[in-house]
């Protein structure tokens, strides 16, 4: 259960392909480093943001992999992940950073209902 | 209770990830692009969200699909409606 | 009832922001207040004075404008997503080196927080994106 008065960040943008991850991100982090509690839900391409083997591509390609490394600091230990979307995206569990937790399909909609704020990027 | 709302057409992802997260008492409002719904009565929203889904109607007549909707016999909302919506739902989601 | 919206669309590349303001009207003519409007992601366009669509199109950033004057409702924008994208006000722009600036009142540069704490004020948080 979410404690009351946490914030769900819906994570659903990849990295690099627009701006939402990055802002989706620092919603969640200053929301964090102001005391709400948050969790994240990754659906979709957003899951890509947990793959651990992302690494400095180009020059001037800002690294994603450094921000989820941050959450942990924030108290932000939730990471939902939509099943159904990794498999769709032929992706397994183990390509995850460690602190991903896979949820049922199912179980999504009850995700959003047990938090009392939710913003969606 | 969650109020969603859809931006995207029927067949954008974002639509499909909307229609992952719909609760059993949830309502959906369709606007801008997803007014394209109107199109095609077997999208499986319609179904799964029966007497809870709604087009918005100004963004159905800017887009020449009013008659459609009306012929389909589709639910519609006038704005009033869409802030009507957002009175008896304390959250919404926005999916775009 | 209060409400916050969040617009994260740009003006004339996403039907977002004109949705917001016909919203907007919407609830205020339905007796409701507007706690405020953060814009956020590319929604901070909405923003700058130096918009100059032709005029047989709504001037988006003048909308707003109204928008405040008439229901002194307030306009905040992300300063963080603004500063990247290139709107900054007076003083960022010297701050920043900048020969000019497109954002002025009634628009506001502001932190992230601004948003959470309309999301905490507001009785709804409406996104438009």
């Amino acid at each position: 259960m979410a404690p009351p008065d946490a914030l769900l960040v819906v994570i659903r943008h990849a990295p690099h392909g627009s701006n939402w991850l990055r802002e989706g991100l620092d919603a969640a982090l200053v929301a964090a480093a102001f005391g709400q509690p948050v969790q994240l839900l990754f659906m979709g391409q957003g899951i890509m943001a947990l793959l651990k083997e992302q690494s400095s591509g180009a020059p001037g390609q800002k690294a994603t992999l450094p921000t989820i490394d941050m959450l942990e600091m924030y108290d932000i230990d939730k990471l939902w992940v939509a099943e159904g979307g990794l498999q769709s995206m032929n992706l397994s569990a183990d390509s995850l950073v460690e602190g991903a937790t896979l949820i049922a399909d199912k179980e999504v909609p009850g995700l959003l209902h047990q938090h009392t704020k939710i913003l969606n990027f | 209770m969650i109020l969603h709302i859809l931006t995207k057409a029927p067949d954008s992802s974002a639509a499909t990830q909307m229609q992952q997260a719909i609760g059993e008492h949830d309502t959906v409002l369709l606007i801008e692009e997803a007014a394209t719904a109107a199109l095609d009565t077997s999208w499986a929203a319609w179904q799964q969200c029966q007497s809870r889904i709604f087009l918005l109607s100004e963004d159905l007549t800017s887009r020449g699909l009013a008659g459609i909707a009306a012929n389909n016999e589709l639910p519609t909302l006038e704005m009033q409606g869409f802030v009507a919506l957002t009175e008896q739902y304390e959250k919404t989601v926005t999916w775009y | 009832m209060q409400y916050g919206l969040l617009v994260m669309g740009a003006p004339y590349s996403s039907p977002a922001p004109h949705s917001a303001l016909r919203f907007a009207h919407a609830l205020l003519s339905r007796g409701h207040q507007i706690t405020g409007v953060f814009f956020y992601h590319d929604g901070v366009h909405n923003a700058s004075s130096l918009m100059a669509p032709p005029q047989d199109e709504l001037n988006l950033r003048e909308a707003w404008a109204e928008l405040n004057q008439q229901h002194a409702v307030q306009l905040d924008v992300c300063i963080a997503a603004a500063l990247r994208r290139g709107l900054m006000s007076e003083s960022e722009a010297q701050r920043h080196g900048k020969q000019s600036y497109n954002v002025a009142p009634p628009f506001e540069l502001t932190g992230l927080g601004q948003l959470l704490e309309l999301q905490q004020r507001a009785d709804r948080l409406i996104t438009f994106a």
